[in-house]
């Protein structure tokens, strides 16, 4: 798994000046997979994730992509490496329009031929973007400013895509289209690595499962394994808080056990 | 009220509040991109002033030529000012702290020109700041003209930045969201920075008006600040067409009141038209959110 590893978080410790958030991280993302973080609300998911896209700088440790230690760079050369991230809340510029917006996804091509051709491969994938390109992105529904967002993303090509709980807000059919896209993107050779609230959904659909509770990794293994997990199951997956306070959870071990 | 008052007033509006919406901008800029509320602006414009002052005095450098000097020489001043203070502001209280560190900025500035210039008033000089022309009953001072028309070019030429250029796609991008214009690789503290300088920079050509129009010395900025403040305010934090239109409004309604009850009356009502304003729009006329004065 290890030679697979196409990020690595090592030992990383994070925080927004308080105590720390994350505790000694440590796991990975697949290459061409879809990894999928779950765990409680306020468990540092996010935090996580504002990790990667180096809008967080951890106090300690490292993150390693392509070689790279991600830890210490800008947003912008994280971009550039070919890391995008769409944040938890919604992040198209509301007073813009919808071809504006996708436009800025390729902020950092200089070349206008190279973005008039991804724009038109783009618009393909997501009709929404012609059919509302002069719309201001502020008037769409939750669910099309997802998907917007979701184009603008690809606008840079990244070889990683990370989304921070793409659904949250969305209607089931629009859920549903959501994770087929996700699915599409990864088809295309996106490695995916995704927060999810709808854990089972997102864990059917992954190559691999973390599951993140009070900063530190609780478990991980392939998606199924998550998934399956007799604890885990109660305790996120839409187990009840009788069940969860009445099955006996094995007490925290100082280190992340591993279902392989 | 005759209609030669409600003209002149309407002049004024535009003449002499085209010069303050565009120092206003420059604060509602830097508001806007930074969550900074720029205190010290007020001193600038008459650090402006008392530079045009200066180059006159001791080159005998006319007002406007001078722009080409006191301009760039603002920008940097911004630059220097962001660097040193503003870009180390963090957090969630940035913006409370912003106005303690640019309050004390000002006064650093404020006592510096009384060393250089003394406390007596001064007033620029040129040929043509006394000089007018009249259509029917009302007067255009030339002065108050070449504001008008200096406002309205750096105004224009500020919008085609902002709307017709790439880093005006930034600033624009920022000034929405810094997460997200930092998240499609938008430099966001590269932006500030220059933001900032511009948003100083444009004292100079307003420095440069209110000092030909006024007499001034350093303790002319509290009120310049006041008055910069209620703008903004009143146009709603961040919003450059909102400040544009309180700008010209201020004046007018200040002119208008000064005709009709007596102009002791006249700098009360901005305060006034704030309070209802805000009674009515928390956000003022455009704003987007609420002034998030701490
Ligand atoms: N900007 C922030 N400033 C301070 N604390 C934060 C900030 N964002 C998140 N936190 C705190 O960090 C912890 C983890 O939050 P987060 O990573 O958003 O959790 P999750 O995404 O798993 O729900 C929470 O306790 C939250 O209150
Ligand atoms: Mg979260």
């Amino acid at each position: 798994m290890a030679e697979d590893a196409f990020v690595s978080f090592r030992g990383v410790f994070a925080g927004y000046g308080g105590a720390d958030v994350l505790k000694d991280v440590n796991c990975e993302v697949e290459r061409g997979g879809v990894t999928t973080i779950v765990g409680p609300n306020g468990s540092g998911k996010s935090t996580l994730l504002k990790t990667v896209s180096g809008l967080l700088k951890p106090r300690e440790g490292e993150i390693i992509f392509k070689g790279q230690n991600l830890v210490g760079k800008t947003p912008k050369e994280i971009l550039k490496l070919g890391v995008v991230q769409v944040p938890q809340n919604h992040s198209l510029f509301r007073e813009m329009t919808v071809q504006e917006n996708v436009e800025l996804g390729a902020f950092l091509v200089k070349d206008k031929k190279v973005v008039a051709s991804r724009l038109n491969m783009i618009r393909e994938m997501f009709p929404i973007v012609t059919e509302r390109a002069n719309d201001k992105a502020g008037s769409l529904s939750g669910g099309q400013q997802r998907l917007v967002e979701f184009a603008r993303c690809l606008m840079l090509e990244p070889d990683l895509v990370v989304l921070d709980e793409p659904s949250m807000g969305l209607d089931p059919k629009t859920l549903k289209s959501m994770f087929a896209t996700i699915k599409m993107m990864n088809n295309a050779g996106r490695t995916v690595l995704l927060v999810e609230q709808n854990a089972r959904r997102a864990l059917k659909m992954s190559h691999h499962g973390v599951v993140l509770e009070n900063g530190k990794v609780r478990l991980s293994g392939t998606g199924s394994e998550v998934l399956n997990h007799p604890e885990i199951g109660a305790l996120y997956l839409g187990g009840s808080i009788e069940e969860t306070t009445a099955a006996t959870v094995v007490p925290e071990s100082p280190e992340s056990e591993s279902v392989e | 009220m005759n209609s030669t008052a409600l003209l002149s007033a309407a002049k004024d509006g535009l003449l002499t509040g085209s010069v303050y919406a565009l120092m206003a901008t420059g604060l509602t800029l830097i508001f806007g991109v930074m969550d900074i509320i720029n205190l010290a602006q007020g001193i600038l414009v008459i650090l402006a002033a008392y530079l045009s002052y200066a180059l006159q005095i001791h080159w005998h450098i006319d007002l406007f030529v001078g722009l080409l000097i006191t301009i760039p020489t603002m920008f940097v001043v911004g630059i220097v000012i962001e660097r040193l203070f503003i870009g180390r502001l963090k957090g969630p209280e940035k913006t409370a702290m912003s106005i303690l560190v640019t309050y004390a900025v000002s006064l650093l500035i404020e006592g510096a020109l009384n060393m250089t210039f003394s406390v007596n008033d001064v007033q620029l000089q040129g040929w043509y700041v006394n000089r007018s022309f009249a259509i029917g009953s009302v007067h255009f001072g030339y002065i108050y003209m070449a504001g008008f028309v200096l406002a309205a070019v750096l105004l224009s030429s500020l919008y085609f930045m902002l709307y017709r250029t790439q880093f005006g796609v930034s600033v624009r991008a920022s000034l929405a969201d810094q997460t997200s214009a930092a998240l499609v690789g938008i430099d966001v503290k590269r932006v500030s920075t220059i933001c900032f300088g511009i948003g100083v920079a444009v004292t100079a050509a307003g420095g440069m008006i209110y000092g030909a129009t006024n007499s001034f010395n350093a303790s002319t900025s509290y009120d310049l600040i006041s008055r910069l403040l209620t703008i903004i305010v009143l146009g709603g934090m961040g919003s450059l067409g909102g400040a544009m239109l309180a700008g010209v409004g201020m004046v007018f309604i200040g002119d208008m009141v000064g005709v009709i009850w007596s102009p002791v009356w006249s700098s009360m009502s901005y305060f006034i038209a704030l309070t209802v304003v805000l009674l009515i729009r928390p956000q003022g006329l455009f704003g987007k959110q609420s002034a998030r004065v701490a």
